[in-house]
C-alpha cells in the first residue's frame, strides 16, 4: 500500500510480546556483560545495605559511650562502604554503556542490511522520510530500553521479592494488608496502559507524517518556491504539526497519572496499615515493633513499584518505536537470491526474454507474453512511446522486478536462478534519474569501481566528454558537490554518471535516456565513446533522438505491452510501420 | 549564553504555562519535604511513644486526622504535580511548535546558496533530534534544576533551624560539587559536540542511501553501502561511548561527595551528639532529610551533561534560524499586477563561487514572444531562467519584467506570474491530480485535466488504475521519465503564468507526444504567455518567433530559424549534425 503524509502507517501486526522477545536476541549476545553488570549492581546494592546498620551502631552504642575513635572508625568504614558502592556502579556503568551502546549499533547494522535488500517498490511506496527515521531515531530511543532498562527492571524486580520475603517473614497478616493494593494498583496499571500504547503509537505515526513532510520540502524546496507554495506548504506543515502537539499531549496525559496513582495507592496502603493494626485489630495482637517495621517495610515496597511503574513508561513509549523497527525488518525481501543460487560467472552477453509477462500492480499487465533473443554483442535500441514499457524491459534484465510469468535468461541462465550481485555486478545501468552522491566528484565516478584508480577515472571521464567541464570547476576531480547542489547542470550530472557506468566496465549496457539532458553538440562527441564502449558488449539503449540509435544492430518497437516491429533500422524503414513513421515525423 | 537567551525568547506564548510549572515545581518539592511529617506523627505519638497505647484510647479523632492529612496531603500533592508535569509538557511543546513552524518556513524560503551548504539529511536532524533536545531542555533539565534547588536550598534553611554547627558541616562538602561539576562541564561540551557532528554524518548516509537506493542496487554496490554505513556507525558510536565515559569519570567524585554526607553527618554529628551539643532526635530529622541535599548533588552532574547537549544542540538550530535568504522582497518593491510578459536582460552576468556562468547577457523578449534557448552542456542556460523567477540573483546587470526590475517585484508575484517545469523532475508523493494542481490547490478537477490534455499526460493518466488519484511516490518514482516530465508541464501550466519556462522538460518525451505539446503551446492555451524553452532539438527550435544560442556564458547568437541556419556556428553545426541522419 502506498503512503503518502498525511496517512498514518497502520502496523500490520498487533503488539504483543514477541516483539519484547524478539529484541532479547540482541541482548542475549551480550549476556555476559548484562549479568556481570547485573551482579555488580547487586553487590552494589548488598553493600548499600551495610550503612544503615554501621549508622545504627553508632547510634545506640558508639555516641552513647562517648567512644570517639570507635565514631571515627565506623566513619571511615562507612565511607569505605560508599566508595565500593560506588566503585560497583561506576563499572557497572561502564559495562552497560558500551553494550547499550553494542545494541542500538547492531539493530541499526540490521536494519540497514535488510533496506538494502527491500525492492524498489518499497522505496517507491512511502515517503523516504518515514524510512529514515526508523533507521536513525528510532534505533536511538531504544538503546536505553535495551541496556540500563533491562538491569533496573531486575534489580527493582529482585528488590521487591526481598521486601516481600522480609514483610511475611515479619507479619503475614500485615503484609497481606500491605499487598492489597497491589490488585488496585494493575487495575489502574491496565486502564492506563492500553491507552497510553495507543496514544504513544499515535505519536511515532504523528511525527512520521510530519518528518516525511518535512524532507520532502526540504528535497522539492525549488518547487515550492517556483511555485509559490510556501504558505500553503507551511499550513499544511503546521496542520502536521500541530497534531503531532496533540498526540503528544494526550500520551502524557496517560503517562504523567502513572507515577501519581502510585504514590497515592502507597500512601494509601500505608494508612491502611495503620487503621488495621492499631484500631481493627484487637489491641496487642500485633506489637508495636512489628507495625512500626512493617510501615517502613511498606514504604519500601512501593518505591520499587513505582520505579517498575516509571520503568513500564519508558518501555511503553520505546516499544511502540521497536514495532516499527521490527515492522521493517519483516518487510518481506521480494527479490533475493534463490536458496541454491550460484554466482553466474563471466557474462558473454546472451539475452533471451521467454514469453515474459509483468505486472508492478496485479492484475495491471505492462508486458506481455514477450520474447525476444539477443546475441552476445548486440547492440539493441528500445523505442516507442512514453509510457510503452522501454524502461521496463530493461530493469528486468538486472531483476530489479520479478517477473509473473515465463522466464529471462542470460547466457542461457536463468537470471532468478543465480545470484544478484553476480549478475548485477556486470551490468551497466545508466537510469533517467542521475543521482549524486554528496562527496567529491571523483569518488561519484569511483562509485562504478571501488579499486579505480585516480587515472582510470579521468580516463573515463575523458571518454564521456565530462572532463572538460571537470576540470573547470574550483577543485576539478576533488571538487564536493551533492544532490540537490547548483554546482551541476542536469547535463554535468549525466555526463558523471555516464562516466560512472563506463569504469565499471559492464559485459551488460543498459543506457536509459542517458544522453537526454546532454547537447546535441556534446551528444555527437560523446557518440565515438559510447561507440567504443559498446564495443564487444550487449547493450540495450533508450533514446527518444533517433540520431542516437540508428547505428544499433537492432531496433525493437515497444508498443502495447509487447513488441511491435523489430530489426535493422533499414529493415524497419523499408516495413514502413510504427517507425518509419516515427522516424519520418522526427526527421521533418 | 545566546542559545539560552534564543530558547526563553522562543517561549513566547508558553511562558504563562511555563512560569505556572516552574511555581508549582518549587511549591510541590516543599510540599514533598514537609509531607512525611504525618506519617511521622503517627508513628512517634501511637506507635513509638511509651504511652501509645494510652494516646489511641484517648486521642483517637487526631489519630484519624493525622491519617486523613496524610492521605489528604498526598493527593493534594500529586494532583499538583500532575498539573505542573502537564503545564510542563505544554509549555515544552509549544516551544518546539513555535521554533518548528518558524524552521520550517525558513527553509522553505531559503535560496539555492543554502541547499549547497545544508544537506538534507544534516537539516533533518536539526529538525528532530536537535529540537527533541530543546524540549528536554526546557521540559526536564530545567526542571530539574529549579527542582535541585528548591529541595536543596529548603533542606539547608531547615538543617539551620535545626542547629546552624551540623548545617555548616553539611555545608562545606558543596564546594566539591561544584568543582567537579565544572570540570565535568568543561570535557562534556566537546565530547557532545562530537556526538553531535558524527550523528549527522551517520544520518546524511542514511538518508542518501534511501534517496539512491536506485543507484545502489544499479551497481549492486549493498556490500560498499553496508560498509559506509558501519563506517559512520561506528563512529557514531563511540563518540557516544566517549562522551558517556566524560560522565563516568566524574561521576565517581560527585558520588563520592554526594554520598559522603552521610559520613560527615556521622562523623560531626555523633561528635556533636558526645559534646552534648545536638540531641538524637535532631540528628534523626537531619539524617532523614539528608536525600534532600545529597539527590541535588548527585543529579547536578547529569544535568550538566543534559545541558552540554542542549548547548551542541541548540547552536545547530540556531545556525539556521536566522540564516537569512539572500533574496527577499525590497521593501520598496511594486504593488501586485498581472504581468505583460515581456522580459529583458540588459548586460547580466552571474557567477557560482569564482566560476562566471553568465557574462555581460543582454535581450529583450516581447509579450507572448516563444524563445527558444540552446546551447552546449553547461553554457549557462538554467542558471540564465533561473534568473527570471530569482531563484538566484544576478551579480551585475538587470533582470526586467514588464520593464521592471525583478528585484523591484513582490517575489511572490513574480513566481505567482511564473510557471516553471524543470529539467529534473520533482514531485511529491501525493496523488497526481494534487501534484498538476501544486500551485493552486483549490482548481477544480476539470481544470486539472484540461491541462493534463495539453501537456499529453492525460492518456497515460486515466489508463492508471486510480487515474487522477494514483499516488506517486516522491521524486515521482514508478512513473517513467517521460511521463513525469508531461505531469511537470501540467502543472506549470495550471498556473496560468504570464511567463512559461520549460527547462528542457520533454526530453524524456518521444516525439509525437513532443509535437503534440508544441502544438498545444502554440494554439490551444486559453491566456497569453510568453513561452521561454530550454531545448536541444532543431524541431523545438524551428518555429521560435526567436533563438537565443549560449556557448560558454556569453550570446553567440540570436535569430529566426531561417537567420541561423543561414550562418555558420552552433545552431547550423546542430542543424547540420541533426538533419544529417535522415540524410
Amino acid at each position: 500500500m502506498r503512503n503518502k503524509y498525511d496517512v498514518d502507517e497502520q502496523l500490520e501486526t498487533p503488539f504483543n510480546f514477541s516483539h519484547l522477545k524478539r529484541s532479547f536476541v540482541y541482548v542475549n549476545k551480550y549476556k555476559g556483560s548484562m549479568i556481570a553488570s547485573l551482579c555488580l549492581s547487586i553487590v552494589a546494592a548488598v553493600i548499600g545495605l551495610i550503612g544503615p546498620l554501621i549508622t545504627r551502631r553508632a547510634l545506640d552504642v558508639t555516641i552513647p559511650e562517648k567512644n570517639l575513635t570507635e565514631l571515627a572508625l565506623l566513619a571511615g568504614a562507612l565511607l569505605l562502604c560508599t566508595a565500593a558502592a560506588m566503585a560497583c556502579g561506576n563499572i557497572s556503568g561502564r559495562i552497560m554503556t558500551r553494550t547499550g551502546q553494542n545494541i542500538i549499533f547492531d539493530i541499526r547494522e540490521d536494519l540497514f542490511a535488510h533496506l538494502q535488500e527491500l525492492p524498489f517498490s518499497y522505496y517507491d511506496d512511502r515517503p523516504h522520510g518515514k524510512i529514515l527515521i526508523r533507521v536513525i531515531n528510532y534505533v536511538d530511543s531504544v538503546s536505553n530500553m535495551l541496556s540500563n532498562g533491562i538491569i533496573s527492571f531486575i534489580m527493582e524486580i529482585l528488590n521487591m521479592i526481598l521486601i516481600l520475603i522480609f514483610m511475611f517473614f515479619v507479619d503475614a497478616k500485615l503484609a497481606l494488608v500491605a499487598l492489597s493494593g497491589l490488585p488496585v494498583f494493575g487495575l489502574i496499571m491496565f486502564a492506563i496502559k492500553t491507552r497510553q500504547r495507543r496514544a504513544w503509537q499515535n505519536v511515532s505515526n504523528k511525527s512520521g507524517n510530519m518528518n516525511a513532510y518535512l524532507q520532502e520540502n526540504i528535497v522539492g524546496a525549488r518547487i515550492t518556491q517556483v511555485f509559490t507554495r510556501e504558505e500553503e506548504n507551511a499550513r499544511i506543515y503546521d496542520k502536521l504539526n500541530d497534531r503531532y502537539r496533540s498526540a503528544w499531549m494526550e500520551a502524557v496525559k496517560y503517562s504523567n497519572l502513572v507515577w501519581p496513582a502510585t504514590d497515592n495507592i502507597s500512601t494509601l496502603v500505608r494508612a491502611a496499615l495503620f487503621v488495621v493494626g492499631l484500631v481493627v485489630l484487637p489491641a496487642g495482637t500485633v506489637s508495636l515493633g512489628t507495625l512500626a517495621a512493617m510501615t517502613g517495610y511498606a514504604s519500601r515496597f512501593w518505591q520499587p513499584v513505582m520505579n517498575l511503574s516509571n520503568l513500564m513508561n519508558t518501555f511503553i513509549n520505546n516499544i511502540s518505536y521497536l514495532e516499527r523497527i521490527f515492522e521493517t525488518l519483516d518487510e518481506p525481501v521480494t527479490i533475493d537470491d534463490a536458496p541454491d543460487a550460484v554466482p553466474i560467472g563471466e557474462i558473454k552477453g546472451a539475452v533471451s526474454f521467454n514469453n515474459v509477462t509483468f505486472a508492478y500492480e496485479d492484475g495491471i499487465n505492462v508486458l506481455e507474453n514477450v520474447s525476444f533473443d539477443v546475441r552476445p554483442g548486440e547492440s539493441i535500441a528500445l523505442v516507442g512511446p512514453t509510457g510503452a514499457g522501454k524502461s521496463t524491459i530493461v530493469s528486468l534484465i538486472s531483476r530489479f522486478y520479478d517477473i509473473t510469468s515465463g522466464s529471462i535468461t542470460v547466457d542461457g541462465q536463468d537470471i532468478s536462478k543465480v545470484t544478484l550481485a553476480s549478475l548485477r555486478s556486470q551490468m551497466g545501468i545508466m537510469l533517467q534519474d542521475s543521482f549524486i552522491f554528496s562527496g567529491t566528484i571523483m569518488d561519484n565516478i569511483r562509485y562504478g569501481r571501488l579499486d579505480a584508480t585516480d587515472e582510470e577515472v579521468i580516463a573515463a571521464a575523458k571518454t564521456v566528454c565530462a572532463d572538460e567541464f571537470i576540470s573547470k570547476m574550483e577543485d576539478d576531480y576533488m571538487t564536493q558537490v551533492n544532490e540537490r547542489g547548483s554546482k551541476l547542470s542536469g547535463g554535468e550530472k549525466q555526463l558523471i554518471s555516464f562516466a560512472r557506468t563506463l569504469l565499471s566496465d559492464p559485459k551488460i549496457l543498459i543506457l536509459d535516456e542517458a544522453t537526454s539532458s546532454i547537447d546535441a553538440k556534446t551528444e555527437a562527441l560523446l557518440q565515438k565513446g559510447i561507440n567504443e564502449l559498446l564495443k564487444g558488449r550487449t547493450s540495450f539503449i533508450i533514446a527518444h533522438r533517433l540520431s542516437t540509435i540508428k547505428n544499433c544492430d537492432r531496433i525493437m518497437y515497444v508498443s502495447d505491452k509487447g513488441i511491435l516491429e523489430c530489426g535493422s533500422h533499414d529493415e524497419l524503414m523499408s516495413r514502413r510501420g510504427a517507425y518509419y513513421e516515427l522516424y519520418t515525423s522526427q526527421a521533418s | 549564553m545566546f542559545q539560552i537567551k534564543w530558547l526563553l525568547s522562543n517561549m513566547k506564548g508558553s511562558r504563562g504555562a511555563y512560569a505556572a510549572a516552574l511555581c508549582l515545581s518549587v511549591v510541590c518539592n516543599i510540599l514533598y519535604i514537609t509531607s512525611p511529617y504525618f506519617q511521622s506523627r503517627i508513628i512517634d505519638t501511637f506507635i513509638s511513644n511509651e504511652n501509645a497505647a494510652e494516646n489511641l484510647a484517648n486521642n483517637r479523632s487526631l489519630f484519624f486526622w493525622l491519617l486523613g492529612g496524610m492521605v489528604g496531603f498526598t493527593l493534594l500533592r500529586t494532583v499538583m504535580q500532575y498539573c505542573c508535569n502537564m503545564y510542563y509538557e505544554k509549555a515544552s511543546q509549544g516551544m518546539i511548535y513555535k521554533v518548528r513552524t518558524h524552521l520550517f518556513r525558513k527553509i522553505e524560503n531559503q535560496d539555492m546558496s543554502f541547499y549547497d551548504k545544508f544537506r538534507t539529511g544534516d537539516l533533518m536532524t536539526r529538525l528532530t533530534g536537535d529540537l527533541d533536545m530543546c524540549r528536554h531542555m526546557v521540559s526536564w533539565v530545567i526542571k530539574g534544576i529549579v527542582e535541585s534547588i528548591t529541595l536543596f536550598t529548603a533542606s539547608i534553611v531547615y538543617f539551620f533551624t535545626i542547629d546552624p554547627a551540623t548545617a555548616l558541616c553539611i555545608l562545606a562538602m558543596t564546594p566539591f560539587i561544584f568543582i567537579v561539576t565544572r570540570l565535568l562541564s568543561a570535557h562534556a561540551g566537546p565530547a557532545y559536540k562530537r556526538v553531535r557532528e558524527t550523528s549527522s554524518a551517520l544520518n546524511t548516509a542514511a538518508q542518501e542511501n534511501i534517496s539512491g537506493n536506485r543507484i545502489v542496487k544499479a551497481f549492486a554496490r549493498e556490500e560498499y553501502e553496508k560498509a559506509k554505513f558501519r563506517r559512520h556507525d561506528e563512529e557514531y558510536r563511540k563518540a557516544n561511548i566517549d562522551a558517556a565515559f566524560v560522565w563516568l569519570r566524574f561521576q565517581p567524585w560527585i558520588e563520592l561527595t554526594a554520598g559522603g554526607l552521610s559520613v560527615i553527618l556521622l562523623l560531626c554529628g555523633g561528635y556533636f551528639m558526645i559534646q552534648q551539643h545536638l540531641t538524637m532526635g535532631q540528628y534523626v530529622a537531619i539524617s532523614g532529610l539528608l536525600w534532600a541535599v545529597s539527590n541535588p548533588m548527585r543529579n547536578m552532574g547529569n544535568y550538566v551533561n543534559d545541558f552540554h547537549r542542549f548547548l551542541a544542540s541548540a547552536g545547530k538550530i540556531i545556525e539556521i534560524y536566522y540564516e537569512a535568504p539572500r533574496i527577499v522582497d525590497r521593501e520598496d518593491a511594486e504593488k501586485e499586477h498581472k504581468f505583460r510578459g515581456e522580459v529583458e536582460f540588459r548586460n547580466v552576468s552571474y557567477s557560482i563561487g569564482d566560476k562566471k556562468i553568465l557574462d555581460n547577457i543582454s535581450f529583450h523578449i516581447a509579450p507572448g514572444e516563444h524563445v527558444v534557448i540552446m546551447g552546449a552542456t553547461g553554457a549557462g542556460k538554467t542558471s540564465l531562467i533561473n534568473l527570471i523567477p530569482r531563484l538566484s540573483d544576478c551579480e551585475s546587470g538587470e533582470v526586467l519584467i514588464d520593464g521592471v526590475n525583478v528585484r523591484m517585484q513582490k517575489l511572490h508575484e513574480l513566481r505567482a506570474n511564473i510557471g516553471i517545469a524543470t529539467q529534473d523532475v520533482l514531485l511529491y508523493s501525493d496523488t497526481i491530480d494534487s501534484n498538476i494542481a501544486f500551485g493552486d490547490s483549490e482548481m477544480p478537477e476539470e481544470d486539472v485535466h484540461t491541462y493534463a490534455k495539453l501537456s499529453a499526460a492525460d492518456e497515460f493518466i486515466e489508463k492508471l488504475p486510480q487515474k487522477y488519484d494514483t499516488l506517486v511516490g516522491e521524486r515521482g518514482v514508478g512513473l517513467s521519465g517521460g511521463q513525469k516530465q508531461r505531469i511537470s508541464i501540467a502543472r506549470a501550466l495550471a498556473v496560468k503564468p504570464s511567463i512559461l519556462i520549460l527547462d528542457d522538460s520533454t526530453s524524456a518525451v518521444d516525439m509525437e507526444t513532443e509535437n503534440h505539446i508544441k502544438n498545444a503551446l502554440d494554439n490551444e492555451l486559453d491566456f497569453d504567455c510568453t513561452k521561454i524553452v530550454i531545448a536541444q532539438r532543431i524541431s523545438t527550435a524551428r518555429n521560435a518567433d526567436k533563438i537565443i544560442i549560449l556557448e560558454k556564458g556569453h550570446i553567440a547568437d540570436m535569430g529566426t530559424h531561417e537567420e541561423l541556419i543561414s550562418r555558420e556556428g552552433y545552431y547550423k553545426q546542430i542543424y547540420d549534425l541533426q538533419s544529417g541522419m535522415s540524410a
